[in-house]
């Protein structure tokens, strides 16, 4: 594609898609304490949190891709913080699953 | 940033500095309306420094979220907890660190001034060597009570 020169667009389209992924790992790897102790309710709020903040994960990373495909693709604003803020989110609730 | 050009009167400029940080994490584009845009090039470069501090960030949270339970319980107590929230909240700065460096470097690029140099990737390959030796000592040990 010669408009994307270096590929730029599609290599940062990509590493949206492997931040996704490795979302995914974490939110799987949190949900295993309400599977093992079902009965406690605080794991389960800290879980779903979880879960609802990796579904926000997937859903900006997939609205970024689109916004790539522009010519020329638009750079990240907003889209960056919400995503480092989930992630901080997730290391936030993740030690409350632990603890609880 | 700014700082290079307000050295004189750093304590009058810092308190305004705070302030913008988070404004600038939400929308370096527009706080100041300074300087130019920069080839977009760099800008998505700058973005998947980013997403590569993030993955990062979720790996030690991964790291941590595993530790604690997939872990036997260690020779000393409490220290698999003690680990897996060492790497959650290693985590979370990383992802932290991880916006700030990539609103600093946005801020920069608009302004054509030098990009931001960090310690940080040294810190965190220290704490992170540190944290090895640690765990190695206590296994030894472990192995020569037995």
């Amino acid at each position: 594609m010669s408009g994307d020169p270096g590929a730029a667009a599609e290599r940062t389209r990509l590493a949206w898609r492997r931040t996704a992924l490795s979302a995914a790992a974490v939110a799987l790897l949190a949900l295993r304490p309400v599977v093992t102790d079902p009965t406690h309710v605080g794991k389960w709020i800290a879980t779903s949190l979880i879960m609802v903040g990796w579904a926000a994960m997937v859903g900006i990373a997939y609205r970024r891709a689109k916004g790539l495909t522009s010519q020329p693709p638009r750079p990240a604003r907003r889209t960056v913080p919400a995503f480092a803020l989930i992630a901080l989110a997730f290391a936030v609730l993740g030690g409350l699953v632990i603890a609880l | 940033m700014m700082k290079s050009a307000s050295c004189g009167i750093t304590f009058s400029t810092r308190a305004v500095d705070n302030q913008q940080v988070l404004r600038q994490w939400f929308d370096p584009e527009k706080t100041p309306t300074v300087g130019r845009t920069p080839d977009y090039r760099f800008s998505l470069a700058n973005e998947r420094t980013f997403l590569a501090w993030i993955r990062t960030g979720l790996a030690l949270i991964a790291g941590g979220l595993a530790c604690a339970q997939f872990l036997p319980p260690l020779p000393i107590t409490f220290l698999r907890e003690g680990l897996a929230i060492a790497l959650l909240l290693l985590g979370g700065v990383v992802a932290l660190r991880a916006v700030d460096h990539w609103a600093r470097t946005e801020r920069a690029m608009r302004l054509g001034e030098e990009l931001p140099g960090s310690k940080f990737p040294a810190i965190l390959a220290l704490v992170v060597a540190l944290g090895s030796v640690l765990l190695i000592i206590t296994v030894l040990i472990n192995a020569v009570r037995e």
